[in-house]
């Protein structure tokens, strides 16, 4: 390796490198019970998807540039430098790896492998090898927060519509999606497609919100890439909106990461403390319901509904009971999957590996234990708060041949909501 | 003028949801040669910013963005 | 077998404990001084209070609950291990001085060596069980793929500590106790090394100075190696709930 790149390469290490990373690097048993944690370990047998082995590269190098007995004994450890071999298993294992931190969960140090990789991206970025796909991905959202002006007709044109569509569900001809309205409590930072407008706009409206949209999406694009300057960027896109607009709080909508970047990691990228609150689009919801602000009819929904945790909405992001709470609302068919809440399975979408062709096969074969869980259950329709998730659930279903029906929670709400117009509103999203 | 433009590549994305179409895009660009046309037919209106951004972002032209009834449709020129 | 004693059992010692006391605070002193995450690792569920969070700490650390969850056999054997292995530490602490109340309460020092042989026997036998089945697990399949030379360094050391123990145990336990040891380790703490007669006859001194070689080379080894997740643990164990 070239001495330059090899200083680059390190530099990355010391930059990212810090107290909990240092600790992790130092304290792994290499006991590998975190082996069975990992769907893609699980649903492929492949040594190079076991988390610990995964982290052990980024282990590997560290011991080699960084540490005192590494560089003196590097046989020992196996410490070794990051040649064309690392690098191509490090990209795989990385980029594969969905985030979910069901390893985490299960290892007696609590080591946090996905966070051991985010050095990875960071090393695989300096390296130029990125993925090209959310790199792009990450950078047409940089460009659309760069040049608001030039996509805002389309916007609006677009909310328009959906706006005409909520009227239709609603029946009530004031109903609309707010657009820039200063003053607003509410800034909801839905996702690119209609899906996830429609049926919040509706059950903002009928809850007498006062609620605007956001210009941009939730998604985020930059964090899978593993670039935190990009990732920032794109956050700061509806953080900056939202303070513009003087709004009380952000609402996200049925996307695990986005809540997560939102809650956990935007205040530590900007380095500056948000002034609003960061709401789950669920939160909201369950509390329209509990307070009374929205009705409910059970036995609109048919069919035995189960409930899928996103891991960054459940075990990361601590949401377990009102998605649950507002599920239980809508129909008394309700079964929980064996195991949930913390220990749930990640469904093998997450991590942004849905956009990236080149990792479908270990994809599909880490749904294994999901179609498992689903077949077990006996439900016919399952509520699921995550745009990853579903995209991989509804292709397993597929595959499978589960003939389940995959649902936004809100899409469910709105569908047991006694409106006018909601078998439309159930239809369309289908 | 669109008419009369040669399409080396058709996309079907009809229901796919955002950012589906413009994944799907970036990754048939490689499958036209430099100067080709995808076609692509979408029905998620986000693609209407997203395709538009990506193309801009990555160095490639949409030549054409237009709303018929409920689809989306977009020529996409490989620039380089 | 005299020198060898000195090397092992005297300067080896002195070097050791040295090296693991500079060794574990230089990591510690490391750990301290780099910089914490600037995001939350935190994952849920977690206590809302600081007392909570502390202990389930404790309770993630020393019963490891989600491991045992997932892999119960590799949980029972390194349970089996780490007490064995902290019952073997409290009762090195003989060598140290007697302990209070104990033999009293058991009824003399005889009735006190009995109890420390059947402990100690007991103890000796369980840790070897664990580190036999830590030993044999990564001779096969992933878990043989994940380990490094390091593993099997830790393991061979740790094998080496613990059957010459239980040598000294199970072959001379009879006959020499914990005052004799007494003897020659308050020595090494004044500063004035010296070896009592009854370990210097017969061959006791060769399987005390094996035993001691094995310690030496595993105290040194310590800090440098994965072993520093005597500490890591908590630390690591308390961001989980942060
Ligand atoms: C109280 C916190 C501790 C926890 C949670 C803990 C946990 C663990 C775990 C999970 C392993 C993995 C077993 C494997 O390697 O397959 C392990 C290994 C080990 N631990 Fe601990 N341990 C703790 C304290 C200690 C202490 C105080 C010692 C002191 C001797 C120790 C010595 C070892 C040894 C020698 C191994 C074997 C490593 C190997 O397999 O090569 N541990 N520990
Ligand atoms: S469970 Fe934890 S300590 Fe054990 S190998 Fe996996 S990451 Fe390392
Ligand atoms: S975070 Fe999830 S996908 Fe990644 S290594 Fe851990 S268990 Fe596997």
């Amino acid at each position: 390796m070239e001495k330059v790149q090899l200083e680059t390469l390190t530099g990355v290490i010391d930059k990212k490198m810090n107290r909990q990373l240092k600790q992790y690097i130092d304290i792994c048993a290499r006991c590998a019970i975190c082996k069975d944690a990992c769907h893609q370990y699980v649903g492929t047998g492949d040594f190079k998807y076991l988390p610990a082995r995964r982290a052990e590269l980024i282990r590997q190098i560290y011991k080699r540039y960084f540490d005192k007995a590494g560089r003196f004994m590097p046989a020992l450890y196996e410490a070794r430098e990051p040649d064309d071999n690392l690098l191509d298993e490090l990209y795989d294992s990385t980029y594969a790896c969905t985030g979910c931190r069901r390893c985490m969960y299960y290892c007696p140090f609590s080591i946090d492998t996905a966070w051991i990789l985010s050095v990875a991206k960071a090393i695989l970025i300096a390296a130029g090898r990125g993925n090209e796909m959310l790199g792009q991905l990450a950078d047409a959202a940089i460009f659309k927060g760069d040049n608001a002006a030039m996509f805002e007709g389309v916007m609006l044109s677009g909310f328009d519509d959906i706006s005409e569509e909520v009227r239709a569900i609603t029946g009530d001809p004031e109903h609309r999606v707010h657009v820039n309205k200063e003053g607003a409590d509410v800034l909801y930072v839905a996702l690119a497609g209609a899906h996830s407008i429609r049926p919040a706009a509706v059950i903002f409206e009928e809850a007498g919100e006062n609620w605007t949209i956001s210009m941009f999406e939730a998604a985020n694009y930059g964090f899978f890439y593993g670039d935190t300057e990009k990732a920032r960027l794109i956050t700061k896109r509806y953080i900056d909106e939202a303070k513009r607009l003087g709004v009380k709080e952000i609402v996200v909508p049925e996307c695990g990461h986005a809540y997560r970047v939102a809650e956990f990691f935007y205040e530590a990228w900007s380095k500056e403390p948000m002034p609003f609150k960061v709401t789950h689009i669920l939160e909201k919801v369950d509390d329209y319901i509990k307070s009374g602000r929205i009705t409910v009819d059970k036995g609109l929904i048919e069919g035995k509904v189960t409930y899928h945790d996103p891991c960054q909405l459940g075990r990361n992001g601590g949401k377990f009971e009102q998605p649950r709470d507002i599920v239980k609302a809508v129909t008394d068919n309700f079964v929980d999957l064996t195991p949930n809440r913390a220990e749930q399975w990640c469904c093998g979408g997450g991590g942004g590996i849905v956009a990236m062709e080149e990792f479908k096969d270990v994809r599909l074969k880490s749904g294994a234990k999901k179609v498992e869980q689903l077949k077990a259950s006996g439900a016919s329709v399952l509520a699921c708060p995550c745009e990853n998730c579903r995209l991989q659930i509804e292709e397993l279903n597929e595959v499978h041949e589960l003939g389940m029906e995959i649902w936004q929670v809100i899409d469910l709400v709105v569908a047991a909501m006694p409106l006018p117009g909601n078998q439309k509103g159930a239809e369309a999203t289908e | 003028m669109s008419d009369e433009t040669k399409v080396d590549l058709e996309l079907d994305l009809k229901g796919l949801l955002c950012p589906l179409p413009m994944v799907k895009v970036s990754q048939n660009i490689n499958n036209v040669p430099v100067g080709g046309i995808i076609r692509a037919v979408a029905t998620d209106p986000g693609a209407m910013a997203d395709i538009p951004a990506w193309a801009q972002s990555t160095g490639n032209e949409v030549v054409s963005a237009d709303k018929q009834g409920s689809e989306f449709v977009f020529l996409v020129k490989r620039v380089k | 077998m005299e020198t060898y004693l000195w090397i092992t059992s005297v300067w080896g010692v002195y070097l050791g404990i040295a090296v693991f006391v500079l060794g574990m605070g230089l990591r510690i002193y490391q750990w301290a001084t780099t910089p914490k995450s600037p995001v939350r690792l935190g994952m849920f569920p977690k206590p809302a209070t600081k007392s909570g969070r502390f202990f389930k700490m404790l309770k993630d650390t020393l019963i490891a609950p989600h491991s045992a969850k997932i892999e119960p056999k590799m949980w029972i054997f390194a349970m089996i291990f780490h007490v064995a292995a902290l019952a073997a530490f409290v009762g090195h602490l003989r060598i140290l001085g007697e302990y209070p109340i104990l033999p009293e309460l058991l009824g003399g020092e005889h009735a006190m060596n009995t109890f420390a042989a059947y402990a100690g026997s007991i103890a000796g036998t369980l840790m070897l069980v664990g580190v036999i089945f830590w030993i044999v697990r990564r001779t096969f399949g992933p878990y043989k793929n994940l380990s490094v030379p390091e593993d099997y360094l830790l393991l061979f050391l740790l094998f080496g500590v613990i059957i010459m123990g239980d040598h000294l145990r199970f072959v001379y336990g009879g006959f020499i106790h914990a005052d004799t040891y007494q003897e020659w380790f308050r020595s090494l703490l004044a500063f004035k090394p010296m070896f009592p007669e009854k370990l210097l006859s017969g061959n006791v001194g060769w399987s005390l100075g094996t035993h001691m070689l094995f310690t030496d080379l595993f105290l040194i080894y310590f800090p440098f190696s994965k072993l520093v997740h005597t500490i890591g643990s908590f630390a690591a164990n308390y961001v989980r709930s942060e």
